[in-house]
């Protein structure tokens, strides 16, 4: 089974094509989340537990490379910084759990796997939304939390063309990674099967 | 479920819980990892950027660039000048504080880094420059430019560091207004991702008089960011329910940025070797 560690070495390989995509000035330094995109496709493709795995392996690579470095514990900060340190080394405006991605990857990623009869027809109309749609969510959950963290629900329409514009360009590319897993498919005899959740009823 | 998935579920929870469990050295360590692993694409990418770039932009006349040579020539010797009078005037203070004992403050040092690319993650607002933890930069470590501050250090990588910019909500500096004694915490807006966004100095006294165009300054209070660097320029005061608020412009233009300098705050010396340091390394 061959499928599985390609999809992995290509999830590796979107981290570091990542660093080639530049963002969009013009709408908040919107741009392709290209291992996001891979990821919610494949999870599509692959089975629950095979899911869970990318999921993992995302979320962990994500929050490593792009959460801000975290705020050492600011008990000892006074006496080296001086009284006001907790408020400019960040005290009460903290950056994102490190591991919250995983979380909100494997949700994200179950949600995906109830188009998999879809895909595995061939049908790309719903998946290509729901790519869209997952990009959207990924990118909500974040701000909403951040905002939660921080106090003061705050939407300035910056946020709003972001996220739009990043989950349209999820959109654009998601058709060219589906094709991508269906020839890596073809190529290596693996056969989509939707097994993963579904409910089993006997008759009885 | 397949017993395979409930398995896999189980064994993703509990990779989560010692995820979750991480100490902030342990994802410190983490991320600079993962940064020095993908350090040779992110050099790469902005190697790109620069080449795409300057094959696009204009040729520039020889004829013009030996006149600009010209005057940085006579720029660079008006300001070895001035510098041989700021070192004596150094001298001369560094004397007189040691004749009424005064306390020497911490020295700093400055270390040049050249701006590799601006970020584009999910809700950060952040750039990568060239110098790393070998090359002696700390975490939360000021970055200026001679207009003023920049940000402050994040994650390291041996040869790269990400700089988290004012403009965003995690980077705060005590403040002062010039001209009032108003002091305040200023920090960026939440997810102002624009290259130039307002900034916010809050808590100040309700009904302040605070004019359009006053410039802001770093306090030094909390002891992170140096006291006198420039910050922006206020654009208009607002009363709040409780306090004051003053929108402020941003000194630093952040999508022009080439090089800048961390500052390094180093542990207090006596007086004699306070001075030796402060002939070697410049001040802000």
């Amino acid at each position: 089974m061959l499928f599985h560690p390609i999809s992995i070495l290509l999830l590796l390989l979107t981290f570091m094509v990542q660093e080639f995509i530049p963002g969009l000035e013009i709408a908040q330094f919107a741009t392709l989340f290209l291992p996001a995109v891979f990821f919610f496709s494949a999870s599509v493709a692959a089975p629950f537990s095979m899911m869970l795995v990318l999921a993992f392996i995302t979320g962990f690579i994500w929050d490593a490379r792009h959460l801000p470095g975290a705020v050492e514990s600011l008990a000892g900060a006074a006496d080296v910084f001086g009284t006001g340190a907790d408020l400019e080394l960040g005290a009460g405006s903290h950056p994102l759990p490190f591991g919250l991605s995983i979380v909100l990857f494997g949700m994200l990623g179950t949600l995906m796997q109830g188009i998999r009869p879809l895909f595995k027809r061939g049908r790309l109309e719903l998946p290509v939304l729901m790519v869209g749609v997952a990009t959207f969510l990924w990118l909500f959950s974040q701000y909403l939390i951040i905002t939660f963290l921080r106090g003061s629900l705050q939407f300035p329409t910056g946020v709003w063309s972001k996220m739009i514009t990043d989950s349209l360009l999820a959109m654009l590319a998601s058709p060219l990674i589906f094709l991508l897993l269906y020839s890596l498919a073809r190529l290596s005899s693996y056969e989509i099967k939707y097994e993963g959740l579904r409910y089993r009823f006997d008759g009885r | 479920m397949k017993k395979l998935n409930i398995l896999a579920l189980l064994v993703f929870v509990a990779g989560l819980v010692a995820v979750f469990t991480f100490d902030t050295a342990t994802t410190r360590q983490i991320q600079a990892r993962v940064m020095s692993l993908l350090s040779p694409f992110i050099h790469s990418s902005a190697a790109m950027e620069q080449a795409a770039t300057d094959a696009v932009a204009p040729q520039v006349n020889p004829a013009e660039l030996k006149r600009e040579n010209d005057e940085l020539r006579v720029q660079v010797e008006r300001l070895r000048i001035i510098q041989q009078k700021h070192n004596q005037s150094i001298e001369e203070i560094a004397k007189l504080r040691q004749l009424i004992g005064f306390k020497q403050a911490a020295p700093f040092k400055m270390t040049a880094a050249k701006v590799i690319r601006r970020e584009s993650s999910t809700w950060w607002n952040s750039l990568i420059i060239d110098k790393g933890s070998l090359d002696g930069i700390g975490t939360d470590s000021p970055v200026i430019t001679s207009v003023g501050l920049v940000g402050k250090t994040s994650t390291l990588a041996p040869h790269m560091t990400k700089v988290i910019l004012l403009t965003d909500e995690m980077c705060r500096v005590s403040a002062k207004v010039e001209g009032t004694l108003e002091q305040g915490i200023l920090a960026g807006e939440r997810a102002a991702l624009e290259v130039r966004p307002e900034l916010h100095l809050r808590f100040l006294s309700r009904n302040a008089n605070i004019n359009a165009g006053a410039s802001v300054y770093s306090s030094g209070e909390g002891g992170v960011f140096p006291p006198g660097l420039l910050l922006g320029r206020v654009k208009r005061f607002e009363n709040r329910e409780i306090s004051g608020e003053a929108i402020v412009e941003p000194a630093v233009d952040f999508s022009t940025l080439d090089y800048v300098f961390v500052i390094e705050m180093q542990a207090a010396e006596s007086a004699p070797d306070a001075q030796a340091k402060s002939d070697t390394s410049p001040k802000p």
